[in-house]
């Protein structure tokens, strides 16, 4: 393994030029799926652009609206132990503490998940269930685009030659839970099968959103399943619906996880069960 | 320890767990030599296929290659555990996807893979047999055209694409007619991956006469020298095989992997050659656990007497024979289990398929007999409204009864395996428990089983130094599982010397006795009673010595707790080991060698009593015994099984390290949990679509339950080394059977196809 190039610019500006201009560029981020591919000649990048040196891509910052952004660059970890992460939000925590382990926890990023956009990852989901947006850079200036159109197809997202993803922001914690639900063959694998949901609770009532993982190209939702929960929260029947709907609307396929049919048969039992404890979680607060 | 302590029966880390703790182990990928090259394979992208012919001109160009090996550069010699129908590199024919068909030395392992990927080979694509049923259809394609002209160490049966059959009965089949209920059923075992942490690897190193010293990852230097003399037609001596440090073998690195190809590019180069599989290769080409396809009938009678069991195998054996013959043959063997039977018939047949080789793992073919066999012992018990343990204890084998064909059983401790398991887990409460959580399902079931310690020789040198210290040398090589601890400790007892007097010499065929091998559960059995009668040597010279200095007659005197040697009631008369060990090096008689080998002669089937047809192994070994209980959970959301608790007992005649024994117990029940829960290699056509540790995945430290109970019995047997029998497999043997009868009785549905996972249990449970 042997790369040309290997730049560690110190500002956003200059990443997304150099991004532009060098042919072949990637950019490295925790660079545990990264190096691995590279190791596994999956991946031969011409030039390597390492995020490591720009300081507004880390951490995670409270902002004036009462929400987040969080840094592109922020390990897992971090955000797996921020406890401002509440309410509605703690569907990002919850989702960011069952990723792979502790090492990999230690080392991956935010931006480089989400960048990879694996459909199996465990934060597409969430970061659709928490009514996330995605901020993307290039050599012309940012913007920034909803989570759930930022997942576009397998391995496929909204950014373009020479973008990247330089931070998420995060609406203001509203009142209630936010909880992820993964099945996976081991502990520490890729979600056969994940659902994301956050359920804001206040005096008018209920507002839940629901996304499955591992069930298709990008994270599943339904507006029919996110209608048929916030207006029926209690009710099983309501539960069992908005799982078919979520089953009809996912597109999975057979792999070394698990067939495609077992998926379709899980996601409504998924769903049930988060809901449940969803409704567990707000009745105990 | 003390002087005085005990060295067997003492729970001491493994002496080389330091090293490894603080990463100065060095593995096979660790080691280098002045001058060393780097190798590369390149993989057939064909499951069948003739190899028209080769190209490498692009692959010599790349700068820095020195040679580049294609199956024309072999000769026509073949190796083989049972059938002699391998070549050390793929010659005239590849017959499965990844086979190595052309070699490459170069000067770093960059220009080597890069030269490798540039040799292009013409082939003529074959019809590809994926499964043992296409290998036996009338107009299949054959995978070997030779077989009935390759050399076989038993009569194999081998025809068309049939490797080896073997059938062996025992009865009366008229005891069917006796039974008031009979059980039968299919079943099919699925194929696993050894996934040691260690891939494998090589490094050849010739010297200029020819003489080439080969260390590499396995678990046996005598079958690592054996096979690449077989396979490149030179004379064993030729070859001096050395071990660095094991990274584990469960069965896949006591046949050759690629040492044969790093020689030959050795000697084609005349530089040191390491040659280091990459993990997907290592996937890809070393070898698996074999998938069964099992048929089986098992009848009782109304109080649960077992009467009657008829057996039949479809093995799929992969490309080559390597050990599938064995593995054909012992789990027939094994297919009783620990039990009486009136009639018992076991037949089977091994087929060649274009897939990786399917070879030795950890149970040898037990853990899939077992799935079936101790699954019907739980139905014959649920039909019967019986204790399914109180079933097995009814018809278990006792002291004194043979196995299944004659064989002798030395000692036998089921019966107290069955009561500690019981006591232990609260067998008989085990209806009450209640699931952990709603929505889950919660239940405890069990199932026995028996393995075979031996085969197969073994020896041992023990030296005794100047200084009065002791160098044990065995040739067996330790692959992790604490086989340098435990004959450490054997030879401190026999010679009842503190522990760290006695140091183990690395293996060596130069200067080691032949031990066939790390394998078999046998080492500590077989190489053990090895040691103890070399130990016994010394002992006589020893005192032969002190007789002399002493002024007594030999048999006056003993072995003394610390290295001396006294007469016998009279304490103050003794002198030291060093005072033996400098008069004989410098005065009298010449340095104290004691030595022993053997072979296990035992015979393993009773013609009297038994008919016979292939059987690969006239003579195999101790019967060690094992019971099992678990306690699960079956998510009823997903269909997830969770181990909560598990009590595995094993009688291993006598535990020379209680930490070792425990460390296998509870090793060989997550791998057998892996067996039983999730691992599969699953095949995309002909090529293995999951040969990565993203998509193939062991249960981790997470996954296994917090409680696994090791529960060691101890019934000695009468030639073991202080009693003892082997440890390293009995402990999975039954883990699949063990969770499929809990999950059976959590759901009221019976598992015939391994393994559990969360699709296959949902869809029974929702009958879809
Ligand atoms: C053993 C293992 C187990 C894992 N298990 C899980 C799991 O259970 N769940 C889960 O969700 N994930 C899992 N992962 C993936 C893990 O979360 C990775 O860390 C993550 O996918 C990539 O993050 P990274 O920062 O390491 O990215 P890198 O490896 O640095 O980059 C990955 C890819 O994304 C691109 N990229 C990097 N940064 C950006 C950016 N800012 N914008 C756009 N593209 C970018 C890179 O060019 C590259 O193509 C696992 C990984 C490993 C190695």
């Amino acid at each position: 393994m042997s790369v040309p190039g290997f730049h560690r610019p110190k500002s956003v500006e200059d990443a997304a030029r150099l991004l532009a201009e060098t042919d072949g560029a990637r950019c490295l981020s925790g660079g545990a799926t990264l190096v691995a591919m590279m190791n596994a000649s999956l991946a031969e990048p011409k030039a390597i652009v390492s995020l490591a040196g720009i300081p507004e891509l880390a951490g995670i910052a409270e902002l004036a609206n009462g929400g987040f952004r969080i840094g592109a660059m922020t390990r897992h970890a971090a955000t797996a132990g921020d406890a401002r992460l509440a309410g509605t939000l703690a569907v990002l925590r919850d989702a960011a503490r069952q990723i792979a382990n502790p090492v990999v926890r230690n080392m991956g990023t935010i931006g480089g998940s989400i960048g990879f956009a694996d459909p199996a990852a465990d934060y597409p989901p969430a970061l659709v269930a928490a009514n996330a947006e995605v901020e993307i850079a290039n050599a012309a200036g940012r913007r920034r685009v909803a989570a759930r159109d930022f997942f576009v197809d397998w391995y496929t997202t909204a950014c373009g030659p020479g973008e990247f993803v330089t931070g998420v922001y995060l609406p203001p914690p509203r009142p209630g839970a936010g909880l992820y639900k993964k099945l996976a063959r081991v502990s520490g694998d890729f979600a056969i099968a994940s659902v994301a949901l956050s359920a804001a609770k206040d005096a008018n009532g209920v507002s839940i959103r629901i996304a499955v993982g591992g069930c298709g190209p990008r994270p599943i939702r339904a507006d029919a399943a996110d209608a048929l929960l916030s207006a029926k929260f209690g009710d099983a029947a309501a539960a069992a619906a908005a799982g078919e709907a979520l089953a009809a609307a996912a597109d999975p396929v057979d792999d070394v996880r698990a067939s495609a049919e077992y998926r379709r048969l899980v996601i409504p039992r998924l769903v049930a069960e988060t809901v449940a404890h969803a409704r567990a979680a707000l009745e105990a607060r | 320890m003390s002087a005085t302590a005990k060295a067997v029966g003492a729970a001491l880390p493994r002496a080389e767990v330091r090293e490894k703790v603080e990463g100065r182990a060095q593995y096979i990928a660790d080691l280098y030599r002045p001058g060393m090259l780097h190798g590369a394979v390149l993989g057939s992208p064909h499951a069948h296929a003739r190899i028209k012919r080769y190209d490498t001109s692009e692959a010599l160009a790349v700068p820095g290659v020195h040679a580049v090996l294609t199956g024309d550069d072999f000769g026509d010699h073949r190796m083989g555990a049972f059938v002699k129908d391998e070549h050390a590199i793929a010659k005239g024919k590849v017959r499965y996807v990844g086979e190595p068909v052309a070699a490459v030395a170069a000067e770093t392992e960059a220009a080597a893979k890069l030269a490798a990927r540039l040799v292009s080979v013409e082939y003529e694509e074959l019809p590809a047999i994926l499964s043992p049923e296409a290998a036996l259809a009338p107009d299949a394609a054959i995978i070997h055209e030779d077989v009935a002209s390759y050399f076989k160490v038993f009569d194999t049966g081998s025809t068309a694409n049939v490797c080896s059959r073997t059938s062996l009965t025992e009865g009366d089949a008229a005891a069917w007619d006796r039974c008031d209920v009979i059980v039968e059923g299919r079943f099919a075992t699925q194929p696993q991956a050894h996934v040691s942490l260690e891939p494998c690897g090589a490094l050849a190193e010739p010297d200029a006469t020819g003489r080439v010293t080969l260390w590499s990852a396995n678990q046996s230097v005598f079958r690592v020298q054996a096979n690449v003399s077989e396979s490149l037609g030179l004379p064993m001596a030729q070859l001096r095989c050395l071990t660095p440090r094991v990274g584990a073998g469960f069965g896949n690195k006591m046949e050759p992997h690629i040492q044969p190809i790093a020689v030959k590019l050795a000697l084609a180069t005349g530089r040191p050659v390491k040659l280091i599989l990459t993990r997907e290769e290592d996937f890809e080409i070393v070898r698996a656990r074999h998938p069964f396809k099992l048929r089986v009938r098992t009848g009782a009678l109304k109080d649960g007497t077992l009467v009657a069991r008829e057996v039949e195998v479809l093995l799929d054996g992969g490309a080559y024979a390597d050990d599938s013959p064995g593995v054909l043959g012992y789990s027939l063997f094994m297919s009783p289990g620990p039990y009486r039977f009136r009639y018992m018939k076991a037949s089977g047949t091994l087929v060649y398929t274009n897939k990786l080789r399917f070879g030795a793992f950890r149970g040898f073919g037990n853990p899939q007999v077992s799935f079936a066999g101790e699954q019907q012992i739980d139905e014959i018990a649920a039909r019967l409204g019986l204790d399914p343990l109180a079933v097995r204890e009814k018809s278990m084998l006792r002291p004194g009864d043979k196995w299944f064909g004659g064989a002798e059983v030395g000692s036998n401790g089921l019966e107290e395996c069955i009561a500690r398991v019981k006591a232990a887990s609260g067998w008989a409460k085990r209806a009450e428990l209640e699931p952990s959580a709603p929505g889950r399902k919660r239940a405890m079931a069990a199932a026995c089983t028996a393995h075979i310690s031996g085969l197969l020789a073994t020896g041992a040198i023990v030296r005794m130094l100047e200084d009065g210290s002791i160098v044990l040398n065995t040739g067996a090589v330790d692959i992790g599982q604490g086989s340098d601890t435990a004959l450490t400790q054997i030879c401190a007892e026999a010679l009842k010397v503190p522990i760290e007097r006695v140091r183990l010499a690395s293996p060596d065929t130069d200067g080691s006795p032949y031990n066939w091998g790390t394998t078999a559960s046998r080492v500590t059995y077989t190489t053990g009673r090895a040691v103890v009668a070399a130990a016994l040597e010394v002992e006589k010279q020893i005192k032969q010595h002190a007789s002399e200095m002493l002024e007594c007659d030999a048999a006056d005197l003993e072995l003394r707790p610390g290295g001396r040697v006294g007469i016998v009631g009279v304490p103050d008369k003794a002198v030291s080991f060093f005072e033996v060990s400098a008069r004989a090096h410098w005065a009298r008689g010449g340095p104290i060698i004691g030595h022993n080998s053997l072979v296990f002669e035992k015979p393993s089937v009773d013609p009297k009593r038994a008919i016979a047809v292939g059987l690969p192994f006239p003579q195999i070994g101790a019967f060690a015994f094992g019971a099992l209980v678990v306690d699960i959970e079956i998510d009823e959301t997903t269909g997830k099984i969770e181990v909560k608790r598990a009590w595995s007992a094993a009688d291993v005649g006598r535990a020379i390290n209680p930490l070792a024994v425990e460390g296998q117990l509870e090793g060989a029940f997550v791998q057998g949990m892996g067996l039983a829960l999730n691992e599969e290699m699953v095949w995309d056509g002909p090529r293995l679509a999951n040969p990565t540790l993203m998509d193939y995945k062991v249960p981790t430290t997470l996954d296994s339950p917090h409680e696994i109970h090791s529960i060691i019995v101890e019934a000695p047997e009468p030639d073991g080394p202080f009693g003892a029998k082997g440890v390293g497999e009995i402990g999975i043997n039954v883990v699949p059977a063990a969770i499929a009868n809990a999950a059976a009785i959590a759901l009221g549905k019976r598992f015939n196809a391994l393994p559990l996972t969360p699709e296959r249990v949902l869809r029974a449970m929702l009958g879809k």
